[in-house]
């Protein structure tokens, strides 16, 4: 089977590319020319060059993919203009799409967000609960669902949905939902608000995309979660593993307006927030997520918590984000 | 392969595209993050850029180990036999 990887180079694509390469498969990997592909390239992984402002970049290299992964979907490095953000994902999305049906592909996999997953006051949600309209819970939650509306309004190719929780584990060099695991594990206790992480492994993601790419689900939106937990008990787990005194939970009020503040100095040239707005949001918004069905859809066993920061901060301690010895608390938790 | 000289093009080049600073006004002393303002991201990009124009074999867990211009242009010396 062709199979097409939009977004081969980011955090859940590399891991992608290493379960489809260990299936066997030979996974064609559209990259941006301004990317990190060092491990693509050790991979060995095949190529294209494409922006996704390009249609006809993007339709040669889907030319006739019998199966294309759109992890590309945009990302707003900062919150402050929801009118462009949303602008800039919509364009891009609806160049990939005629460009896939340009290219006559046979179905694509469009990877979206558990931003999308709406709250349901009596039972914890599942694939079935989603917005009617954009929530209205901040940039990221609107984006993602706009997105998610036009990917399954489309109607030339089959598409497929799929909401991975956040993604944890190896591979993710933007520090993106990784960045309080690393704070912990840097000896730095992280700030957060409190509310629900719905967290998954991303090797178990990468799972979850191979299999789905080999079936036809009954329904057109999977959810991949492996636990919902409070994020004052995650946290307190990590810390307990870094001997780190963990800090009570901020207002949300106040989380928004350190990360604006965060943002802010990021916009003026200085580092990467701590605290994105975006992970405020999705946390001090996160609903309680059974993800059962399309766990058992997919044939899926999720990795705990425990094996995913060990895979993690293996990873990090090899790529230098974990600089100083750690003395780990011996006594492990589940 | 490349001349010592024209591999020090190349990355001045690609250093200089993606941060803010002209070829000429760069450094090999200069730090990538705190004299250059490339943050993690970008430093790892432009290490990228420069694997592929060169078509050098550098891994990620090296690429995280450079600090400093004159990192860059050892490593990719190193890589193509020139030190």
């Amino acid at each position: 089977m062709s199979v097409v990887i939009l977004g081969a180079a980011g955090f859940l694509g590399v891991n992608l590319v290493e379960r489809l390469l260990a299936d066997g498969a030979a996974p064609r990997c559209v990259r941006r020319r301004r990317t990190n592909v060092l491990h693509l390239r050790a991979l060995g992984a095949q190529m294209v060059e494409a922006e996704l402002h390009d249609a006809e970049a993007l339709a040669r290299a889907l030319d006739r993919a019998e199966l294309v992964y759109h992890l590309a979907g945009h990302y707003p490095r900062f919150s402050n203009d929801p009118a462009a953000t949303l602008a800039t994902g919509l364009t891009e999305l609806e160049v990939v799409l005629g460009a896939a049906a340009k290219a006559k592909v046979g179905r694509m996999i469009f990877v979206s967000s558990t931003a999308t997953v709406a709250g349901h006051p009596f039972r914890p949600s599942t694939e079935l609960d989603v917005y009617l309209q954009a929530p209205g819970l901040g940039v990221y939650h609107d984006l993602k669902w706009s997105l998610e509306a036009r990917a399954l309004a489309e109607d030339r190719f089959p598409v497929t949905v799929v909401c991975p929780g956040a993604c944890l584990g190896p591979w993710d060099l933007r520090n993106g939902t990784s960045s309080v695991l690393l704070q912990f594990a840097r000896r730095e206790a992280p700030e957060y608000p409190e509310g629900n992480v719905s967290w998954v492994d991303v090797r178990d993601v990468a799972l979850g995309l191979s299999r789905l790419g080999e079936i036809t689900p009954p329904e057109r939106r999977l959810v991949l979660v492996a636990k919902s937990e409070a994020m004052s008990h995650l946290g307190a787990r990590v810390a307990e593993r870094y001997g780190v005194e963990p800090r009570p939970p901020l207002e949300a009020e106040v989380a928004r307006q350190r990360a604006d503040l965060e943002e802010a100095r990021a916009r003026a040239g200085g580092p990467r927030p701590n605290m994105a707005r975006e992970l405020v949001d999705l946390i001090v918004h996160g609903p309680r997520i059974d993800a059962e069905w399309s766990r058992a859809q997919l044939g899926l066993g999720y990795r705990s918590f425990d094996d995913t920061l060990e895979a993690y901060e293996g990873w990090a301690r090899r790529m230098n984000l974990i600089a100083r010895p750690l003395v780990v608390a011996q006594e492990r938790w589940g | 392969m490349q001349e010592p000289q024209s591999v020090q093009k190349v990355i001045l080049e690609i250093v200089a595209e993606l941060s803010t600073s002209r070829p000429q006004q760069i450094k090999d002393t200069d730090r990538l993050r705190e004299d250059l303002g490339l943050d993690s991201v970008s430093s790892m990009e432009m290490l990228s850029m420069l694997a592929e124009r060169l078509d050098l074999d550098v891994s990620l867990e090296e690429a995280m180990q450079v600090n400093t211009v004159g990192e860059v242009i050892a490593l990719s010396e190193r890589r193509l036999g020139k030190a």
